[in-house]
């Protein structure tokens, strides 16, 4: 049976779903049983799912035309 | 005291003597090596012939390959001796110094800054060295025996440097100048640990850009113009993470594309372009907050990191906010995560960029780089409670 410190390292690659199907199953299997994980797990996920979706520190795109021509001006120099 | 006990045998006549014409004194990085004198007078003998004695390049010539090649390494031993040597040469201690500071700047001629760029080239990146490289000192009027001179010095004090770092030989007097090692040829050698950043050691073969890449290279500098529109946002997001003001990452920006278009030519393809990017967009910030002594290193251990607040969330947390509410609350609580779990963060969950590519523009190895994003996510987790859990979810 594993521990909640191996859940929590193996946490990162279950949000990512990259894990090994035998590995998947000892983690679900520790979450059956374990609420402090199963909170855990879900508000981490829901975190990541915020934060991705939340469009932050978005620079509008494309680019603004006077950025990219004090690039370009630099650049010719 | 170097890494190996000294050993007191006197170095041979022969070699002594050449020494002490050349330098004044016996240097300790031959002194170290007497558990084999034999060498040492091998050695001796290389640098006699190929250094001291007359050949096809000027004695000047082939110090400031040793210079150059030298601060290439990072070897502030060598530069140390030689501008010395140099002195006895009429050479002023400020201009040789100049020569391992950016030999471009040391107003050196045109001939002999192509001389020490390839010097550069051949001790940096010898495996992409190809005949164009050997053309280019043909075209500066180089004939075959001084090319194969300069070889021959690049190889040697690459011998010598190794040997000096490989048994921690003091150096034989104080310097003049320390050469502190980030100093050292600023523009490249502080980027060179972050210009190439590599996967596997293979060459990347799917560049999107590589196409743009090369026409850029070949000359055609508007094209470099596709490449700010396209990556423009990743660097500047890239930027935002550290440095954390709108208006800075703005300015720094600037200076990674200028920055990305110098050094385009010592851009070897081992990583897509994008990454090798976003890695000087990374240096570049680190640079400006490490300026504001405000930065906190990104290559310390991490410690473990026990989650707290365990309070269940409701199902759709991001129900009791507005999507502008929402912009602003991510931004301010990723702001608040120490720099190397932001960026690391940044770079996976916003950016969404794959974690082999994360970890390349970062320089870290893939489960470095899991851990931070981990730690990252489980940090901001943390703060979120207050706005998600059943508690508090719809409090500001």
């Amino acid at each position: 049976m594993i521990s909640c410190r191996d859940f929590i390292s193996e946490l990162g690659n279950l949000l990512d779903e990259d894990v090994a199907s035998e590995i998947r199953e000892q983690l679900e299997a520790h979450l059956a049983h374990c609420s402090t994980c199963q909170v855990l797990y879900d508000s981490t996920r829901k975190t990541l799912r915020i934060v991705t979706e939340s469009g932050s520190f978005e620079y509008p795109e494309p680019i603004s035309e006077p950025l990219v021509n004090k690039v370009m001006d630099r650049i010719r120099k | 005291m170097g890494f190996l006990p000294e050993v007191n045998d006197a170095l041979s006549a022969e070699s002594l003597t050449t020494l002490k014409r050349n330098f004044g004194l016996a240097p300790k990085v031959y002194r170290a090596q007497m558990l084999r004198p034999d060498l040492v007078d091998a050695q001796v003998q290389m640098m006699d012939r190929l250094l001291f004695s007359k050949g096809a390049l000027s004695r000047v010539q082939k110090e400031f390959i040793l210079l150059v090649v030298s601060a290439e390494n990072n070897n502030s031993y060598f530069p140390a001796l030689h501008c010395q040597t140099l002195q006895f040469l009429g050479v002023k201690p400020e201009h040789s110094q100049q020569v391992v500071i950016d030999h471009r700047e040391a107003n050196l001629s045109d001939s002999d800054v192509v001389l020490l760029d390839f010097a550069r080239k051949l001790a940096s990146s010898p495996h992409s060295f190809t005949d164009s490289d050997v053309e280019s000192l043909r075209k500066s009027n180089f004939n075959d025996e001084q090319i194969l001179e300069a070889v021959l010095m690049v190889g040697l004090t690459q011998l010598f440097n190794c040997i000096q770092m490989g048994l921690g030989t003091e150096p034989d007097f104080k310097p003049r100048i320390i050469f502190p090692v980030k100093e050292v040829n600023p523009p490249v050698a502080s980027e060179r640990q972050i210009l190439e950043p590599e996967f596997s050691g293979d060459f990347v073969s799917d560049d999107p850009d590589f196409e743009i890449v090369e026409r850029v290279r070949n000359g055609e500098t508007d094209a470099f113009e596709q490449l700010v529109r396209k990556h423009g946002r990743r660097v500047y997001r890239s930027l935002l993470g550290i440095v954390g003001s709108p208006e800075e990452a703005e300015d720094a920006l600037q200076d990674v594309f200028f920055k990305a278009f110098q050094h385009l030519p010592h851009f070897e393809g081992r990583s897509r372009f994008s990454t090798w990017l976003v890695r000087i967009a990374i240096n570049t910030a680190q640079q400006r907050v490490r300026s504001r002594k405000e930065f906190d290193r990104l290559d310390e251990e991490d410690e473990e990191f026990r989650p707290r607040n365990i309070q269940a969330w409701t199902e759709t947390p991001e129900d009791f906010y507005s999507r502008e509410e929402l912009r602003r609350l991510v931004e301010k609580e990723v702001m608040k995560l120490p720099v190397k779990y932001r960026v690391a963060l940044m770079l996976r969950d916003l950016e969404e960029l794959p974690t082999e590519e994360a970890a390349a523009s970062l320089g870290l190895s893939i489960p470095a780089m899991k851990a931070r994003v981990l730690r990252g996510r489980l940090m901001l987790r943390e703060s979120m409670v207050q706005y998600f859990s059943k508690a508090g979810a719809g409090k500001p």
